[in-house]
């Protein structure tokens, strides 16, 4: 098991989001977690890479414990990708995705931007290279993104909603890269309610309501046969709206 | 006419003393810009007693006037046995003068980038100190660069209350030739003729730097 997420629970005050999250992910798996908003899902990711300190609970990487003394050693091999990209705004492409490699890896400049150019071309960003943040579309920028996340050859990637700040027109693109990583065997846990790349691209969809896990299971099985009243209910609310795909 | 033949005379006793209020104007700005990073990333990222301390530094020398802060350097310090020359003082006296002032661009040019470049930072492994080095201050400097091109101009106008102890900068070179030959409208209309091309090439100089460091695709 490569990532191991034990009893996740996060208070904020008094009001608890998670409580008592767990969940596996195997080398090469893509998870896909759905649920309603407010359901503690962004807190979860958030909370694996302790972006957001979980206030009890442990979370493993191939077998380490993630905690404050090697935090930064771990995020190295957790990459996450954000619902607004958050590019640095001050570089262009690639030298988003060489930032990295160059500052943390030791990478010297020359080898940043080739191994930066190899990970731009692999999310089709390859002729937008000299692009700044600005000057991008949403969906160019989360590929943009996707690459600065590849680029430090991590071990597993969170997404956390990456096709929710964007257009309806594009978010094609970007679910078509992740679609890519997936078959490519990239281990992916994603935060998102593209049905569609759940079920093309993830081998389970987890559902969760309320800060619980309510559900996991096959793609296939969950989004035809849930068991779940609530994610029932929930896959019907969404289909509703026309984001099924 | 007569006063252009009265330039001609006196420009030069003025200009020779140039390289006095340059001097003193870019040390300061060194002392400034680097102890103003340092009292902002205090106050920015600081524990409590770090906190506390860049606040209090920068509330005392906003608090006081440049020339009892000059007075105090130059005059008190020397009773507990520290002795400056009147330039060092002086060049202290602004630089950690304008120290107190940077450190609050510095801080609030660092503030006003969107919490997602740290979080994007921090996410692919940065520690707090390499986020700001490589993602926070590069966007934050060029954030700052309108409100330092002010700083810079008060400072190098500051440069000439440092003739009241003593430096022979251009102010001071100014008031001798007043009371040399008694033509003071002249002289100070020289000198303030001599300052505003100085503030205004350095306005343009930092114009310039504004626009050529400008992130493509953003406005300001």
């Amino acid at each position: 098991m490569l990532l191991d997420v034990r009893d996740i629970h996060k208070a904020y005050k008094d009001v608890e989001v998670l409580k008592g999250v767990s969940l596996t992910l195997e080398r090469s798996e893509t998870k896909v977690i759905m649920g309603p908003s407010g359901t503690g899902k962004s807190t979860l990711l958030r909370c694996i890479n302790r972006l957001t300190a979980p206030s009890s609970g442990e979370v493993y990487l191939d077998g380490t414990l993630i905690e404050e003394r090697n935090i930064n050693e771990m995020r190295q091999k957790i990459a996450f990708v954000f619902q607004d990209f958050n590019l640095f705004l001050h570089l262009n492409a690639l030298d988003n995705v060489a930032m990295g490699p160059m500052r943390l890896k030791g990478l010297k400049r020359a080898q940043a931007r080739e191994r930066a150019m190899q990970e731009l071309r692999r999310v089709g960003m390859q002729d937008h290279v000299e692009s700044y943040p600005a000057q991008l579309s949403g969906g160019q920028q989360q590929r943009v993104s996707i690459a600065r996340a590849l680029a430090m050859k991590p071990e597993v990637i969170l997404f956390d909603e990456p096709t929710s700040a964007l257009d309806p027109e594009l978010t094609g693109e970007v679910v078509s890269v992740m679609q890519n990583l997936a078959s490519e065997g990239v281990t992916m846990l994603v935060v998102s309610h593209e049905i569609g790349f759940a079920r093309r691209a993830a081998d389970a969809i987890v559902f969760m309501e309320g800060g619980y896990v309510v559900e996991e299971g096959p793609p296939a099985d969950i989004v035809s046969a849930p068991r779940e009243v609530r994610t029932r209910e929930f896959l019907q609310l969404i289909a509703a709206e026309g984001q099924v795909s | 006419m007569e006063f252009l033949a009265f330039a001609r005379e006196h420009l030069p006793t003025i200009l020779a003393a140039l390289p006095v209020t340059l001097g003193m104007w870019v040390l300061a700005i060194i002392i400034g810009a680097g102890l103003g990073l340092l009292l902002a990333t205090g106050r920015l990222y600081g524990g409590r007693i770090t906190y506390a301390l860049s606040t209090t530094y920068i509330e005392v020398f906003r608090g006081t006037p440049m020339l009892v802060q000059m007075f105090f350097i130059y005059l008190g310090l020397p009773e507990i046995g520290i002795v400056f020359d009147p330039f060092t003082a002086a060049v202290i006296a602004i630089g950690l003068n304008s120290a107190a002032y940077q450190a609050e661009y510095f801080r609030g040019a660092v503030r006003s980038i969107p919490q997602g470049q740290m979080a994007a930072a921090r996410a692919i492994g940065m520690t707090r100190m390499q986020a700001l080095r490589n993602v926070l201050l590069p966007q934050a400097l060029r954030r700052v660069i309108p409100q330092w091109s002010n700083e810079a101009i008060l400072e190098l106008k500051y440069t000439s209350i440092a003739y009241a102890i003593g430096v022979s900068e251009m102010t001071s070179r100014a008031e001798q030739i007043g009371y040399k030959t008694f033509h003071f409208f002249e002289v100070f209309l020289l000198l303030a003729i001599v300052y505003v091309v100085l503030t205004g090439v350095v306005a343009q100089i930092l114009h310039v730097i504004e626009q050529k460091t400008s992130i493509p695709g953003v406005n300001r």
